[in-house]
Formats: structure tokens, sequence, C-alpha cells
């Protein structure tokens, strides 16, 4: 009993100064905003992470954009509501799809990608030799890496939710034949700028921060040996999704939780 | 180098099509007008319901079923007690809609959304910016239609 | 000249967990010489390097570089001094995603305003005293382990810094290029005047331009002087070291029970 609470101690103490450890990272790192001559890493790292992940985001926005449609109509059309297609179409993925799992296949397809790179530098000692050159590693390569996933996210779920909305539309309008106005009519009568795509944003935001915070920090932090990369690389991913699924519902009953 | 400019074009599509997708989220989903894209111009008027029922801010007001403006507050008006509606109408309606003009409270469906349609009198006076909709016609709720099923299969 | 030696290391303590790598180690290391570092495999010469570059910090004890205590600066001067150093690993450490100019290349392009032409030029003449300006387009992945090491070496001289560290520069060079680097060390050290430490185990090349050697084994520093001195040191220690003989008072095992005794223990795992 006595060594079960002890060892909930340890880990309890563990967790903390891990939390710490990566709060100062955070902290170095930010600052590292892009600068003039930092504007090409930045610009790499955008590629990397933003460009190239762009199209499995969008065809998995595709994807269920079309699901959505399939399966709302069937429901909405027992309740002759078939004209209010649009409207769950477009809330349900501004709301919840587009953020959250935009934000976890970033986990999985960039996130995996910036511990693995980093990880390997560390095990191969460039980023020591980077820091004996007398060049900040946090701000050289964990900056650009950061900025650009923060940036990346959200616009990756513009494109999401558009890419969506459009599959539902397909789905919905081009096959299912529900009316082409009301489809569209609903949408803009129940969806609001602010409401509904700012708050999706600010959540995709504060996904994109996590997501890549994780990710870097996991890389920078882990036992520089192919095993320790391994590891790293997975908990990056399952670390991400909780924080990710976890984070959505404190951030859905903020937003949304007085609307009833 | 011509990798770089390769990456630094792709790089800067990419961020051009999220800016374009937002735009196409707030003008073509949201329905968000800019000021300035001529369907930026509104008035507004106001009609008090003895009761709202469920409709809410941002519902669609209609005429004829065409979509002409949308309700932009509902805040009980305490002279009367009564439940005071804003909406906002297209500009292009100022000064055409009869004086005696209807507007009642719809429900689009079975168990749909709340929405305001108006339909027209033909009072030769017009409503202009912040004139009140006489003539209004409640919410349909539920168990009132049930209670007065009810009474009046009692009284016969 | 300045004559107050460039890095005094004083004292010093360090261990890897539970494992003692110094106890009590003092060194000076003199301005504008070579100093060697011998000792045997493992006794932590390479975390020596590493704690005089601000890389680890030790138990106890302090290392001055040019009087400024090395693990009581801040971040960013710490940096600052860094700037002033040049390391070679034992690994090389190349930047993978640069390829062998520009890794020669990154320390100008950070440090410096110099014109893309200057540091052409430099990257150039670097690249050339190691032999390799000819791979130039090559990428780390593309070189063989001596040619890494090469191009490693290149760029920590890039910036010409005060003091170089070379952690076993002679690694994997043929004898031919292996003379060539000797050679290259002693005359940067002579022409610009550098701080250098080199760590290496092959004696004879490095003996031949150091000025002064310290042996490191089992936690202390064993012998020190001028080479000349050294080797009519009468220390067995020492001798058998520099002599490379495998039987003496140095162990050439890392510390383990008999060998005997582990062989025939039944039932042990491992
Ligand atoms: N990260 C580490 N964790 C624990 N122990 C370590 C670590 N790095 C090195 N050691 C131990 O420290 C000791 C010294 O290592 P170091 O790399 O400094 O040796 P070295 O003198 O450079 O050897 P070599 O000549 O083979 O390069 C070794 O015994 C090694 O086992
Ligand atoms: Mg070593």
């Amino acid at each position: 009993m006595i060594g079960w609470v002890q060892q909930l101690g340890r880990h309890g103490c563990d967790l903390l100064e891990a939390l710490g450890r990566a709060s100062i990272f955070l902290g170095l790192s930010a600052v590292g905003v892009p600068s003039r001559e930092g504007w090409h890493l930045w610009l790499r790292q955008m590629h990397f992470v933003g460009v190239l992940s762009l199209a499995i985001v969008l065809v998995s926005g595709l994807f269920i954009g079309m699901v959505l449609a399939l399966q709302g109509y069937t429901i909405l059309v027992d309740f002759g509501a078939e004209q209010a297609l649009g409207q769950m179409v477009a809330l349900s993925l501004l709301r919840e799809l587009a953020p959250v799992v935009g934000a976890l296949l970033f986990a999985g397809r960039a996130g995996s990608a910036l511990t693995a790179e980093i990880g390997l530098m560390k095990a191969t000692e460039q980023l020591t030799s980077m820091e004996m050159i007398g060049i900040d590693p946090l701000r050289r390569v964990v900056a650009p890496r950061l900025w650009a996933g923060f940036v990346s996210l959200p616009l990756l779920t513009v494109g999401f939710s558009v890419v969506g909305i459009w599959g539902g539309y397909l789905v919905g309008v081009e096959w299912l034949g529900v009316f082409d106005g009301s489809y569209w009519g609903n949408m803009q009568s129940s969806v609001d700028f602010i409401a509904d795509i700012g708050n999706g944003m600010v959540k995709s935001l504060v996904f994109a921060l996590v997501v890549t915070w994780i990710a870097v920090f996991q890389g920078y932090d882990l036992i520089p040996t192919a095993e320790g990369i391994s590891r790293a690389t997975t908990r990056t991913v399952v670390y991400s999704s909780l924080a990710v699924l976890g984070l959505d519902f404190v951030l859905t009953a903020l937003m949304f939780g007085e609307l009833g | 180098m011509k990798r770089s400019k390769m990456m630094e074009l792709g790089v800067g599509l990419f961020m051009l099509a999220g800016i374009v997708g937002l735009i196409f989220l707030g003008l073509r989903v949201s329905g968000l007008n800019l000021p300035g894209t001529g369907g930026g111009e509104t008035f507004q008027l106001k009609a008090n319901f003895a009761n709202v029922g469920s409709l809410k801010p941002r519902a669609r007001v209609t005429l004829a079923g065409v979509n002409v403006g949308r309700v932009v507050a509902i805040e009980l008006d305490t002279e009367w007690y009564d439940a005071q509606v804003t909406l906002e109408l297209d500009a292009e309606l100022e000064g055409q809609l009869p004086r005696d003009t209807t507007a009642s409270i719809l429900t689009s469906g079975l168990l749909g959304e709340q929405y305001i349609g108006l339909s027209v009198g033909g009072d030769p006076d017009t409503l202009g910016d912040g004139d009140t909709i006489r003539d209004t016609q409640s919410a349909l709720v539920l168990e009132e239609l049930i209670q007065q099923f009810v009474s009046n299969m009692v009284s016969e | 000249m300045n004559d107050s030696p460039f890095v005094v290391v004083e004292g010093l303590h360090f261990s890897h967990g539970e494992t003692d790598i110094f106890r009590g180690v003092d060194l000076s290391i003199p301005r504008g010489k070579i100093t060697a570092i011998m000792g045997p495999s493992g006794t932590g010469k390479t975390t020596l390097l590493k704690l005089i570059g601000g890389q680890l910090v030790p138990d106890a004890g302090r290392i001055l570089i040019d009087g400024q205590n090395v693990h009581e600066l801040s971040r960013r001067a710490l940096f600052r001094l860094r700037r002033r150093m040049g390391m070679l690993f034992q690994s090389g450490a190349l930047f993978s995603d640069l390829d062998v100019y520009e890794n020669v290349a990154f320390p100008l392009r950070v440090h410096t305003d110099l014109p893309d032409a200057m540091v052409r030029d430099v990257v150039l003449m670097k690249l050339q005293a190691v032999g390799l300006r000819g791979a130039r387009h090559l990428m780390p992945s593309e070189l063989s382990g001596g040619m890494a090491r090469r191009v490693a070496l290149a760029r920590a001289m890039a910036l010409d810094p005060e003091l170089i560290l070379y952690d076993e520069p002679f690694v994997g060079q043929d004898p031919i290029s292996m003379g060539v680097l000797v050679q290259l060390i002693k005359r940067i050290n002579e022409a610009l005047g550098l701080t250098a430490v080199v760590v290496s185990h092959d004696i004879k090349e490095t003996l031949s331009i150091a000025d002064y050697v310290y042996v490191i084994a089992d936690g202390q520093v064993m012998a020190h002087g001028t080479p000349e001195n050294l080797d009519v040191d009468l220390d067995a220690r020492v001798r058998q070291f520099v002599h490379g003989e495998p039987d003496g008072p140095v162990p050439f095992h890392y510390p383990a029970v008999d060998f005997f005794t582990d062989i025939l223990s039944a039932g042990a795992s491992r």
C-alpha cells in the first residue's frame, strides 16, 4: 500500500518535472520567431509540415464530408428535415470534425516526423555540434518547426472544412437530390462566422500549439538511441491524440456549453 | 536554388489557399456580408410577439419563402411583457413593405428550426427603418395546442 | 602575448549516474600551444571536452576559459563564448540536411556578415586544406567515415576560433591524410596562434606536434609534461601507455570481476 502511494508520488513528481522542462523548452524556443535570416528555415518547415500534409488532410476531409452527408441524410429524411443537411454538415465540420480530425492526422503525419527528425539529429550529435558552434538549436532547429506547425494546422483545418462541405454538397445535392438552395441557405442562416468558424479556428490554433509542442519536445528530450527514437515517435502520436481529444472537450464546454 | 523557388511557391500557394478557404467559409458558408459587397445594405424593423417559442437570433426572415433577412435580437419588452424581435432586412425592401404586413413565427419541417415569415397586406403606407410591425402571429407551442384541443373535446 | 593559460580546470569532479568519471582533475592548457590529452579508452576524454564546452555540468570544481567560469555563464553568454571555440566531434556530427560546402559555410553564415563570394573563398580554402575541395557537392551520407571527419575538421576551423578541441582527429585516416592532418593542425596553430586541445590515441603523431601532454586514467591526471620529459618519465603506467604495452599497471579491461570466476560462475544469466 505504502509502496503504491510512493510510486504514485514518484510518477507525479516525474510528470511535474517533465512538464516544467517542456515549458522552459517552449519558452526558450518560441522566442525564435521567424526573423529575416530565419525565414528560409521556417519556409522549409512550412513546406515539410504544411504543404506535404495537405494531400492526406484534403482527402480525409472530402471523405468525411461525404459520409456525413450520407449518414445525415438517412436520419434527417425520416423527419422530413433533409433541407437541414447543409447546416448539419457545416456545423459538425466547422465546430468539431475539422479541428479534431485535422489535428489527429497532423499528429500522425507531421508530428511523428518532427519527433523522429529532431531525435535523429540529437542521436547523431548534430544538435550538440550546433551548440558548440555557438548556435542555439532551440532557435535554429526547434523554433522554425514550432512556428511552422502553429501556422500550418489552422490552414489545413480550413482546407479540411472547405473540402468536407464540398463533399457534403456532392453527396447531398448532386447525388441524393437535396435542393441546392436549401443546402446553402440553411447553412448560411445557421452558421455564424464568429461563433462557429471563429471558435473552430481557435480550437485549431490550440491544437496546433499542443501537437507541435509535444512533437518537438519529444524529439528534443528523447534518449538518443534507435529504440529511444521509436518510443518517442509513438509517444508523440499517443500524447497528441489524447491531448487533442481531452482539450476538445474542455474547449467545447467553454465555447458552446451555454449555448444549449 | 531552383528547388527553393519551388518550395517558396508551394508554401505561398498553401497559405493563399488557406486564406481563400477562410473567405469562402465566411461568405458562402456563414453568409457573412462584407461591407461593400452590395449585400451589406440593410434596414431594421421591430415586431412584438406574445410568444417567440424557440426562435433564436440569426434565424431567417422570409417573404414568400425567399430569404430577405435575419433576426438580430430578441428582447423582453417590459412595457407589455412580450418579446420584441429586431429584424434586419435587405435594403431593397425599405419603403416597399405595406404598413399592414404580417410577421408570423413558422417552423420548417416538423422538428425544424423556427423562422419568421412575412406576408404583405394592401395598405398604401409603407414601413421604413425602425418601424414596428403591428400585426404578428406568435409561435405555435405544442403544449398549448394540445390543451386547446383537449378543452374543445371536453366542452363538446 | 598574454601568458596566462587559456583553459584552467580546477578540482574537477564528474560522474555519469553512479560511475565516477573524474575525481579531482586539474589541468591548465597554455595559450597558443597544442596540448594533447591521452588516456585509455573510456576514461572520459570526450567527457572532458564536453565539460570544457559547457555541454555537461561538473559535480564539483570549475573550468575557466580565458578567465570566465564556463558553468556560471548565462545561456546567452555561454553561446557567445562558444563562438570563440571550435570542436571536432568524435562522430563528425555533420548536419545531414546540408551538403559538404554548406556544412563548412554554416559557422560563417550564422556568425559573420561576409558576402557570399568571401564565404566561398574561405570554404574552398578550408576544404582544400583537408583535401576535399572536389567533394563539396556531396551530402554527408555520401562520404566515407574518414572524409566526414575531415569535413568536420574543416567546419571546426572555419571561423579560425581561438580554441579548437579535436576529439580524435586522426581516426579512420590513411597514412597520407594522417600526415597531412597532423601538419595542418600544427600549421594553423603556428600561423594563427590558436590554442588547441588534441585528444588522440595515435601516440607518435600526437607527441610529434604537442607542446604539452596530459595523461588521464582512472579519473585523475596520471602524468603531464612536455613530450620530451614525458618519455623519460619513470612512471610505469605512463610508460606502458606511451609504449603501448598490453601488460602493466593500466588495465586493458573495463572494471570487472576476474575472468575465470565470471566464465565459471554457473547459473548466472549474463
Ligand atoms: N551518457 C552517458 N551515460 C552514462 N555513462 C556514460 C555516458 N557517456 C559516457 N559514459 C561513460 O563515461 C566514460 C567516459 O566516456 P568518454 O566517451 O568520455 O570516454 P573517452 O575517454 O572519450 O573514450 P574513447 O577514447 O574510447 O573515446 C565511459 O566509461 C562511458 O561508459
Ligand atoms: Mg571519446
